[in-house]
């Protein structure tokens, strides 16, 4: 019964009630909706005196409101015609007014008295539609008038009448709990339960079942006598009746075992029922009542439930989906009941793939001893087909059958060999990662593939395979002769490209072989540490690089302990569920709960708070968002921060508390170290440090450039001054910077990132690395290349020439800010030139509001020719168009254009004019970006200055 | 040339001054009385009477729904506005009432008739004095009339709708 149901149903009434009442001609409603003037023609047929005229008004006027135009202003006039003997024109009506009492609730009280004449009409089906729509109308003004009816529609004699105010009340309940309490609907209702008509009691049980969702409290009393006329009328009702009935059954809880079994043997015939709605609410019914029956019962019951689950697989793929996740959970539940019939889920070769998918799921788990064969042939059938993540599936099923069923391993290896040998890229890397897990659970039985399986270490090219395929080795050094070179000339050299999950492997790997074969493999390892603990900024990585460290340098026994040491087993529990979940889950079944196999508080956005919160005061609603709050905010910084790096690999291997520190999962997530620390900080960089003294004294051999002005004095920057301007070059913009050290420790490493700016202007690498540390009291160069980044444009923002920037010294971690200023005309492209014809409509295309114009005076003298000036201004990229001389002066006006090389470019338009012999000029800049243009003329000026 | 002659008429008035029973009796002229609930809205009936369709609307007397009468007035022919001759205390606001709609541009041209209803009460006022309280002789450029009538006894509606179809009829041949 939410709004959107509740529009969808007035559209589909609307269209239906307009379709029906012509005989079909009515479509020529829809036609011409959109005439102007409409509304006036419209309002006085309304008032027409002439039924059929009025008749077709409304139906206009419905029409409109379908295709979704605003007719609300004619709500009187469509209101005025409410009272009609004539059940069309007062259906249509009613569903105009439906639809606009929202917007117009005070008017819509004009039509309560029709609606409590009509709840007295001797017509039923008026009686019903009155109380309907008022239900509907869920305006408050509206709904204190509503009671009256509605508490004599409840009792009316004509069950379609109490059928339809049943429902009502739930509505009622929806916008006014209060109102239905009080006046005592809830047991209004219960009482309907008993009624006499089946409808009815459907009706009073989804009403019921509504305001318990809703309300979280206990509504549905069962006693015994409503229990027997819930099983009587569930023979009778429609099939969504029967769902409803069932659902409310299946939250019963029978008194004892006969009870239970009598409910039962009544639900039971509903199994058969063409409706799968209904088979799974019936399904749901006997899995709860089971655990009370006797075991011979239940013995019997497994049996009947199979036939209907199997039937369900027959209807549509979607259908077949929704009963493949309930399957699911009944298989966890009671696997009995399809343990004979495997065969129903193997894959049709034309089924949808998430029906495949859902399918392997199950035949997993319903593998045993007894049919392991007929599987294995199976999921090694499914993975030679062409569907790659189905392939894979397939190849873990088969791992999974082969870690559930200690007496199929060994064909299970069989066949992931068989499938090695077909050489297919990904099954041989997704056949690797399940052997692995073979070996974890049946260690030292199937070492003799591992010849096998190096044969095809080239291929590998996926992480979670390389990363098993490592762990192979360093497990099994000992039996793999040249297990040191196997690892150092397929993995080692790569080791710094490859992804946390790889390099931790190797890196474990690596301590295995060496604890093994020491003598061998010394320099190796030695090697590996190294590029473990300073070759990379993966936290995790360092840090087990360390602990490695100074376990092997403490004592190689106490090493060889914690690496060597025996591992627990693992079991499959691939999508497995907690038991008390499952029970939940089972309760849950045919809703789509079951499907997400999520409980229903995870994704009900409106869901009941619990009894007993419901009294709750605002204060409690306060903590619960603040504590709402804080899981987010903990969730954020989980997920950006250090900490979730750390979890990840707490979590490696599925060892818990093992030391292996062998890591399988969850690392490769982990971001890049080297922007995870400073993201934060850079989001609120105000801007500080803009100084630019032009020449503090600097005694070392970088301070030659005096052109780079101090951005960054030594204090801002914890012992580093910086010195930075930008400059371009062939098309490009670099940054030249000069690094200063005062401070007392060198360093070498400094990762820089600038704020979001004007023209998105950002480091191409995030990292400046100096061929040698730089020393206390020295200084050196670094031109650091930039490139635009749509990203990084700070839109919105006025157009600033600086950039402020974030520096980190990777040494010492130190973030400091600071503002690097730049000159508009260091971003003008070299291909700056506008052709001659273009210029003058380009010119023309701008508005005059974006013209900037200012008398540069005192210029150096050298520019007292317009050819100086020309060729000054030509080699720093703003290009000469034309010259012509003022007409009746000695002045003469130069024409010129300049780019930027940003993405976009903007483009600049110039006039310059200047009088013979004065040092001066008058400068005019048009660009379609008003903001820029200022910039660009002080620029030029600065240009003409300089 | 009479026998299609449609007119509106209002019948307005303050809440349980009658509204409802004087429609209900129109239409069913039976000495049984209709018990009537407040009107929360309108009622609308189409009655014919001496060659004249009368369009009816009974709109709901209630502070509440006051506001909503001006929805109603244009093409007004005819307000037939009912007063409790025996509600003595409410005849200013009554009075109030009228003249705030009289005044009202889109009921310029409607005749006015006024039932002083509920003379079967005690206590309940004459015609003239009704017309004294309500102020009806200063009425300027308007036709109207004032009738005593007792809805539930069905005495005088009828003689009211004799003036209202003479009055209508009458300023239609004198247009």
């Amino acid at each position: 019964m939410s709004i959107s149901s509740t529009i969808n149903q007035i559209t589909r009434n609307a269209r239906a009630a307009v379709g029906q009442i012509g005989g079909g001609s009515d479509s020529r409603f829809f036609h011409n909706t959109s005439k102007k003037g409409e509304t006036h023609e419209l309002r006085e047929e309304l008032q027409s005196q002439n039924k059929d005229k009025k008749r077709d008004a409304v139906k206009k006027v419905i029409a409109n409101m379908t295709v979704g135009k605003d007719v609300s202003m004619l709500f009187t006039d469509v209101v005025n015609c409410i009272q009609t003997a004539n059940v069309e024109l007062k259906k249509l009506v009613y569903l105009y007014i439906i639809n606009y009492a929202k917007s117009n609730p005070d008017l819509a009280l004009l039509a309560v008295n029709t609606f409590c004449k009509d709840a007295n009409d001797a017509n039923p089906l008026i009686r019903a539609l009155a109380v309907r729509t008022m239900g509907c109308i869920r305006v408050d003004r509206i709904v204190e008038y509503l009671c009256e009816p509605l508490a004599r529609a409840l009792r009316d004699d004509d069950p379609y009448v109490r059928k339809t105010a049943a429902v009502c009340v739930a509505k009622l309940y929806d916008i006014s709990p209060d109102m239905v309490e009080d006046r005592g609907f809830l047991d209004v209702l219960r009482d309907l339960i008993c009624d006499s008509n089946p409808t009815v009691v459907a009706n009073a049980v989804a009403a019921l079942s509504e305001i318990q969702e809703t309300s979280g409290q206990d509504v549905i009393l069962i006693t015994g006598s409503v229990l027997q006329k819930l099983l009587a009328a569930l023979n009778e009702c429609t099939e969504w009746g029967q769902v409803y009935i069932l659902d409310a059954l299946s939250r019963y809880e029978p008194a004892d075992e006969v009870e239970a079994e009598g409910i039962v043997e009544r639900v039971t015939p509903r199994l058969q029922h063409a409706n799968s709605a209904v088979v799974m609410s019936a399904i749901k019914v006997v899995l709860g009542y089971m655990e009370l029956c006797n075991p011979d019962v239940v013995r019997t019951l497994t049996r009947k439930l199979a036939p209907p689950l199997v039937t369900l697989l027959n209807s549509e793929p979607e259908i077949q989906y929704v009963a493949l996740r309930n399957i699911n959970l009944i298989v966890q539940k009671r696997p009995a009941i399809l343990e004979h019939e495997i065969k129903v889920f193997f894959c049709k070769y034309n089924d949808p793939i998430y029906v495949k998918m859902e399918k392997l799921e199950i035949i997993i788990r319903l593998a045993s001893d007894r049919n392991a064969e007929q599987v294995l042939l199976e999921l090694k059938e499914y993975a030679q087909e062409v569907d790659v993540d189905f392939v894979r599936r397939a190849v873990r099923a088969i791992g999974r059958t082969a870690i559930k069923l200690e007496r199929a391993a060994e064909r299970c290896i069989n066949v992931l060999l068989e499938l090695i040998q077909t050489k297919v890229n990904y099954v041989v890397q997704e056949a690797i990662i399940v052997i692995k897990d073979i070996f974890r659970r049946y260690p030292n039985r199937y070492e003799q593939v591992i010849a096998a399986l190096c044969e095809n270490l080239e291929t590998l090219d996926e992480p979670e395979a390389k990363a098993s395929m490592i762990w192979i080795i360093g497990e099994y050094a000992d039996r793999i002769e040249n297990a040191d070179e196997l690892l150092d000339s397929f993995f080692l050299d790569s080791f710094l490209e490859e992804t946390p999950q790889v390099q931790l492997q190797l890196l474990t790997a690596t301590v295995k072989i060496f604890l093994k074969q020491p003598a061998e493999t010394q320099a190796l390892v030695q090697r590996v540490l190294n590029m473990a603990t300073e070759g990379t900024d993966n936290p995790d990585l360092r840090d087990r690089g360390f602990i490695y460290w100074r376990l092997l340098s403490h004592s190689p026994q106490v090493a060889r302990a914690v690496v060597l040491g025996e591992k627990p087993t693992i079991a499959d529990d691939t999508f497995a569920l907690e038991p008390a979940l499952l029970d939940q889950l089972i309760h849950q079944l045919a809703t789509l709960s079951s499907i997400y196999h999520k409980p229903p508080e995870a994704f009900v956005v409106r869901m009941a708070v619990p009894v007993g919160h419901v009294t709750g005061g605002v204060g409690e609603e306060y903590d619960d968002d603040l504590e709402y709050l804080e899981g987010e905010i903990g969730v954020i910084g989980a997920a950006k921060g250090p900490s979730k790096q750390a979890a990840g690999s707490g979590n490696g291997g599925g060892t818990g508390g093992e030391v292996d520190l062998l890591d399988l999962g969850g690392v490769d997530e982990a971001p890049p170290a080297t922007t995870g620390g400073k993201d934060g900080g850079l989001d609120d960089i105000l801007g500080g440090g803009g100084s630019n003294g032009g020449g503090t004294a600097g005694s070392s051999q970088a301070n030659t450039q005096v052109d780079r002005p101090l951005v960054c004095t030594p204090e801002q920057g914890g012992g580093i001054g910086i010195r930075a301007a930008l400059r371009q070059e062939g098309g490009g913009i670099f940054c030249d910077m000069t690094f200063q050290n005062t401070g007392p420790t060198p360093f070498q490493v400094l990762a820089i990132k600038f704020n979001v700016n004007t023209f998105g202007i950002t480091p191409a690498s995030p990292q400046i690395a100096f061929p040698a540390p730089v020393p206390q009291g020295g200084a050196t160069n670094y031109v650091l290349p930039l490139t635009f980044a749509p990203s990084m444009v700070a839109s919105g923002a006025p157009p600033s020439l600086q950039l402020q920037t974030a520096v980190k010294n990777m040494a010492s971690g130190h973030v400091f800010y600071f503002a690097i200023p730049y000159d508009l005309s260091v971003l003008f492209a070299a291909s700056g030139q506008t052709d001659r014809a273009g210029f003058i409509p380009a010119w023309k295309a701008i508005d005059d509001a974006n013209e900037v114009t200012t008398l540069a005076g005192s210029l150096p003298p050298a520019l007292s020719s317009p050819d100086a000036v020309v060729s000054r201004l030509g080699s720093r990229h703003v290009a000469f168009v034309a010259r012509r001389p003022v007409p009746g002066t000695t002045q003469e006006s130069l024409y010129l254009s300049a780019v930027t090389v940003t993405t976009p470019p903007v483009h600049f338009l110039v006039e310059i004019t200047l009088q013979a012999g004065v040092a001066s000029a008058k400068l005019a800049v048009k660009s379609q970006s008003q903001t820029l243009a200022p910039m660009a003329c002080a620029a030029i000026e600065g240009l003409l200055r300089n | 040339m009479f026998g299609n002659k449609e007119c509106r008429i209002l019948i307005l008035g303050l809440d349980n001054a009658g509204k409802t029973t004087i429609l209900n009796r129109l239409q069913n002229d039976s000495d049984e009385v209709m018990q009537t609930v407040p009107t929360i809205g309108f009622n609308v009936e189409t009655l014919q009477y001496k060659n004249i369709k009368f369009q009816v609307w009974d709109l709901g007397g209630q502070t509440s729904i006051r506001p909503y009468w001006r929805c109603y007035y244009p093409n007004t022919d005819a307000i037939i506005f009912v007063v409790d001759s025996a509600d003595v205390e409410r005849l200013a606001i009554a009075k109030q009432e009228l003249c705030a709609m009289l005044e009202e541009e889109e009921l310029r041209e409607s005749i006015l008739l006024v039932f002083a209803n509920k003379q079967d009460q005690k206590g309940a006022l004459n015609a003239s004095q009704i017309s004294e309280a309500l102020g009806l002789s200063n009425l300027r450029s308007r036709q109207w009339s004032i009738q005593e009538t007792s809805a539930t006894k069905g005495k005088g509606l009828f003689e009211g709708f004799d003036w209202l179809s003479t009055a209508i009829l009458g300023g239609n041949t004198s247009a």
